[in-house]
């Protein structure tokens, strides 16, 4: 019996069906799991990869399975914190020097914006040079946009999420939109479309 | 309030995390720079056009099944620490370290109570639909439908800015066979919301009124034998719920967004 259930684990088909699910896990599939598609595009803006959001992904639901009693308020915000978690112990082990970049001091070492967001017309770039321009954003600014913008979460979720304060997740936001808003205006030159100054 | 410090509040206002306070301020200060309104549009746009052409990626569902089936049917560390948000301070944190053992039971009845609570309220929209359900039923049962009783809009109307932090639109809609039968104040979404009572014969039609930050795209559902339906315009969310049939409700609906929903 051991063996077989052993065997059946390690394949890709659902739980034994012999088996009965049990209470936490049928919670779990409840509460939790509606919120996979979230937590995958997550991953895979963070990753920028599909097959290193794959393995996230995964070990984050099942790390977010062991620790379903910490579940406080609502679920999707909490899967995300864990996926984000999960994320930046994986950079740690595959991609340390990426870790570099995720320092806030380069936030303090830019002013601010002095004379307003120069944000160019949202019409005169594509959908490949806007996703491209967000993936290229360091990693801080991109999550920051990628929570509020895809994810519509509040300020106040996206603080808990990226475990800063609320008034950085503003300056971060802030900045995200000016950087995207430079690059693809660098992107349009390039390109010969018009550009909104 | 300086130009720096509008632009710097721009992106909260755009995002509707503005306090009511600031937004005002903000709001006078745009009025007044046509350079900063313009600033405010871009930033909109871009914001617009982020949601309309960012990939949402989401998950093969090859990679769900596969996660689902790595789900061990039983937690073997349940003794695991939870991983809990980090929002405590430090103080907090050690009266969270002192409270650890009464706190294993509580996370017992809060997993229960989130369970109860996560089954009810799916999302925001869901809990508004559920909210504006109760109040038009509660209304019903005890058989109040208003705090003030007019079909003249010109009263109620009145009444109800005099209480709220912000004016309804409330229409005349008489000409095509809904008459105004009053209104009333109720707290939906953490917020007090105007909600003005139509009569189409014996059926009864409440319209919440709020003001909303975005656009949301217009909504109809049935629930528990009621109508409900929801749409935005000029800066004011509409939540409409009746037991009136689905096409009646639905050209009210029309009619309201056509000569209601200006302010």
């Amino acid at each position: 019996m051991l063996a077989a259930d052993s065997v059946l684990l390690h394949h890709t088909d659902p739980v034994p069906l012999h088996k009965p699910v049990s209470e936490p896990k049928r919670r779990f599939e409840q509460l939790v799991l509606p919120h996979f598609d979230a937590a995958y595009n997550l991953a895979r803006w963070l990753t920028r990869n599909d097959h290193d959001a794959q393995d996230v992904v995964q070990e984050a639901v099942l790390r977010a399975f062991r620790f379903f009693d910490g579940l406080r308020g609502e679920a999707r915000p909490w899967l995300l914190s864990i996926v984000r978690n999960t994320f930046l112990t994986w950079l740690q082990i595959n991609r340390p020097a990426d870790t570099v970049g995720f320092d806030d001091g380069l936030v303090e070492l830019i002013p601010s914006d002095e004379d307003g967001p120069e944000v160019l017309a949202a019409r005169s770039f594509d959908r490949k040079m806007l996703n491209e321009a967000i993936a290229a954003l360091p990693l801080q600014f991109r999550e920051a946009l990628i929570l509020r913008e895809l994810e519509d979460l509040s300020y106040k979720d996206i603080a808990r999420i990226t475990d800063v304060p609320m008034g950085t997740v503003m300056s971060r936001l802030a900045r995200a939109r000016r950087l995207l808003a430079e690059s693809l205006g660098a992107l349009s030159n390039i390109s010969g479309t018009q550009v909104h100054k | 309030m300086t130009r720096e410090e509008a632009n710097r509040l721009l992106h909260a206002y755009i995002d509707g995390e503005l306090d009511p306070a600031k937004t005002l301020e903000l709001e006078a200060h745009l009025a007044e720079n046509p350079s900063v309104r313009a600033a405010c549009e871009r930033l909109r746009e871009m914001s617009a056009a982020i949601r309309d052409k960012a990939d949402y990626h989401a998950a093969p569902a090859w990679l769900e099944a596969r996660v689902r089936a790595a789900i061990p049917a039983e937690r073997k560390d349940a003794s695991a620490r939870p991983i809990r948000w980090r929002w405590l301070t430090p103080a907090g944190a050690m009266a969270a370290d002192w409270l650890r053992p009464a706190a294993s039971f509580a996370a017992v009845a809060l997993v229960t109570w989130v369970v109860a609570l996560g089954t009810m309220r799916p999302g925001e929209d869901e809990r508004i639909t559920q909210e504006v359900l109760a109040s038009h039923v509660r209304a019903t049962l005890a058989n109040r439908f208003y705090d003030v009783a007019s079909s003249d809009q010109h009263t109620v109307k009145p009444w109800l800015s005099a209480r709220l932090a912000f004016s309804p639109p409330v229409a005349d809609l008489s000409a095509s066979g809904f008459e105004l039968a009053g209104g009333r104040l109720d707290y939906i979404g953490a917020q007090p919301v105007a909600v003005l009572v139509y009569k189409r014969r014996a059926h009864l039609i409440d319209v919440f009124v709020w003001p909303v930050e975005a656009q949301k795209t217009e909504q109809t559902l049935a629930r528990d034998g009621f109508n409900i339906e929801r749409f935005a315009k000029n800066g004011m969310g509409f939540w409409l719920v009746s037991d009136l049939n689905r096409n009646e409700l639905d050209d009210f609906a029309r009619l309201l967004a056509e000569q209601g929903a200006a302010p």
